[in-house]
């Protein structure tokens, strides 16, 4: 009976995972056809005609390590912001005490729930007015703090013990060596795998970067892979997917090597 | 000097919420003395601690350390160092960097963080386990480590939480045993914690026994046995615990049920009780199981337990009206269902008034 029942989960899980699979396997195996083939024969996985061609043009037409580096340089912006100030600030309302902080911390995070919509406009017109448009520094400032990453690394200080802190103090250790050397250490695995998602989210974000950055220089990946499905580029796929999986290779890299950590705290946190 | 008041509390109350936890508690502790704050769990020994640390701040009333209010000198400046119950080690760092880590902040050199921290953990047997993570070593070995950092710190006051309660109980003699070692080299000023008697008598100068936030007796460890200051303190120190009789007043002596069993008319004529009940202590070493009754003062009672300890036996008697006597004896000769005589040593007697619960000899 047990093994019915575990049999049917492992096929259940397996639908799950070619289910999620499937898109990147498409995108991949269509990087490397003719654009005719990818017309043609779209859903064939094995290329018919392998082809590196869609790179080449896409090299040509595109300065592809100014993209990668803008979106490198713009998401590890946001990322470091946003643990910074997160760190910072969790610091604060887990281990100082001042008046009003319960209500400043509702406030904090009653803005998880302000759509971005909301503030998008608002956020341009200061952008704007203080002439970052078209710049990494545009997009990122106003992420560069972030009640979620409060939230989590707040989380993730609960599990110090309260003694451990107090031990510090007793022995007349300043608060911010006691961030840098005794809570930074000891929250290192989480702090990566909150990281790595800031990152990743940063590193696809494409509404808030297409306000800001106008200028094809400044241009991110999601930007220009926007260029290629567009009706302004034309319907490419293969070159639009020769692009997207470029795009992949970084934050699959940023996984390959914190897994560890990600894996980890993913667990044990229940971060999604 | 050895009689400077290193830390001294003043009317020291604190307050969580609307009940007091400690209420106007007064302490004088000297300089070098291992003094032993003991009592049940939730009585406000910790908090007190914690006050001292300068972890929890007094409702009102005043600490002094050296001399100085606590509240105007920052914790660095208190000059003092913390074990606490969980050890509370800095996980990212080695036995070594834990020892060395507030030397370090506070800029002592290197040549004396060396110099110092070797002879520590040579003391400690730590000396091996040095590049350890905290989380590679037994419990035995961060305590020591605990200890070793509160050590390190050369402070003047030494404060211990429970230091060695979350270790096994064959390793806590030892440990005992190497905190009492460490007190008479250091002479330190140590205010120590603990729910545990035993740990109290072995280490303390002097012992102050806590319960619902109020020193309930403040002496050595001798005078906290014999000469308790009140039923509370009597009860909470030894094992077994104290037999606890309700007697009689009368003129000349003291009556339980219908035996007296205390006799000495000079020392009732001191008490200046003329009436009315007492409660008599009596410490189960003190009583003395017969066979047969030999005076009138014996209470005729009934074996309903033996505990073998090998060194001494323990009898559980049970007198009229289900009152029960608790024995230690060193003749194992007795079984359970026995008749037998209880005699209780009557200058070891000890005597509480009714309604204070207070001795009344003291």
């Amino acid at each position: 009976m047990n093994k019915v029942k575990g049999s049917s989960w492992h096929i259940l899980l397996i639908i799950i995972c070619l289910v999620l699979l499937l898109p990147v396997v498409f995108m991949v195996s269509n990087s490397f056809k003719t654009l005719q083939d990818s017309y043609h024969s779209m859903l064939q996985i094995i290329p018919l005609h392998p082809t590196f061609s869609n790179y080449s043009t896409l090299g040509k037409q595109v300065d592809l390590l100014r993209l990668i580096w803008n979106t490198f340089f713009m998401a590890t912006l946001v990322t470091l912001g946003k643990i910074v100030t997160g760190l910072l600030a969790a610091y604060a309302f887990k281990y100082f005490t001042f008046k009003g902080k319960k209500w400043l911390y509702f406030i904090f995070v009653s803005t998880i729930f302000v759509p971005f919509t909301v503030v998008m406009i608002p956020n341009y017109l200061v952008i704007s007015k203080a002439n970052l448009l078209n710049s990494a520094l545009g997009v990122a400032l106003p992420q560069l703090c972030d009640a979620t990453g409060i939230m989590l690394f707040l989380k993730a200080m609960d599990k110090i013990p309260s003694s451990l802190i107090e031990a510090v103090h007793i022995d007349g250790i300043p608060s911010y060596k006691i961030l840098k050397d005794i809570v930074v250490p000891i929250l290192r695995p989480s702090i990566i795998s909150i990281g790595a998602i800031f990152f990743i989210n940063s590193w696809n974000e494409y509404v808030w970067p297409t306000l800001i950055l106008k200028d094809k220089s400044s241009f991110t990946l999601p930007l220009a892979l926007q260029n290629y499905i567009s009706s302004e580029g034309g319907t490419n796929f293969p070159l639009a997917m020769a692009l997207s999986t470029i795009m992949i290779i970084v934050p699959l890299l940023i996984y390959l090597i914190f897994q560890r950590y990600i894996l980890n705290s993913i667990s044990s946190s229940g971060l999604k | 000097m050895s009689n400077e008041v290193a830390l001294e509390l003043k009317e020291v109350t604190k307050k969580y919420k609307k009940t007091n936890v400690i209420s106007k508690m007064d302490l004088q502790i000297k300089n070098g003395e291992f003094l032993v704050l003991l009592g049940p769990s939730g009585c406000g020994k910790s908090t007190t601690l914690r006050m001292i640390a300068g972890l929890e701040k007094p409702s009102s009333g005043q600490i002094l350390i050296d001399g100085q209010d606590a509240e105007k000198i920052s914790s660095m400046e208190r000059n003092l160092a913390m074990v606490f119950q969980d050890y509370a080690l800095y996980p990212n760092m080695t036995v070594y960097q834990n020892l060395e880590y507030a030397l370090k902040v506070h800029k002592v050199k290197k040549e004396e963080r060396q110099q110092r921290l070797a002879k520590i953990l040579e003391t400690l047997n730590l000396t091996e386990y040095q590049d350890r993570l905290p989380g590679e070593l037994s419990g035995g070995q961060k305590q020591r480590v605990a200890l070793g950092r509160g050590m390190a710190k050369q402070s003047k006051i030494f404060l211990l939480d429970e230091p060695l309660s979350n270790i096994d109980v064959q390793l806590r003699e030892k440990a005992r045993d190497e905190i009492q070692t460490l007190h008479e080299e250091n002479q330190q000023t140590i205010v120590y914690v603990t729910h545990d008697q035993l740990e109290a008598m072995a280490l303390g100068d002097r012992i102050a026994i806590i319960n619902d936030g109020k020193i309930q007796m403040i002496d050595t460890p001798d005078n906290i046995y014999n000469h308790p200051a009140n039923l509370f303190v009597a009860q909470f120190v030894g094992t077994p615990q104290i037999n606890i009789l309700e007697v009689d007043v009368q003129t000349t002596q003291l009556v339980y049920a219908e035996y007296p069993v205390l006799t000495n008319s000079a020392r009732l004529a001191k008490l200046s009780v003329p009436s009315g009940q007492l409660y008599l202590g009596i410490r189960p070493e003190h009583v003395v199981v017969k066979c047969k009754q030999e005076s009138a003062s014996e209470l005729p009672a009934q074996v309903e337990a033996v505990i073998d300890y090998g060194r001494y036996q323990q009898l559980t008697l049970k007198l009229e009206e289900k009152q029960v006597l608790k024995a230690i004896i060193t003749n194992n000769n007795f079984k359970i269902g026995d008749i037998v005589y209880a005699s209780l040593a009557e200058d070891k007697i000890l005597l509480f008034d009714h309604k204070g619960k207070n001795n009344l000899e003291s």
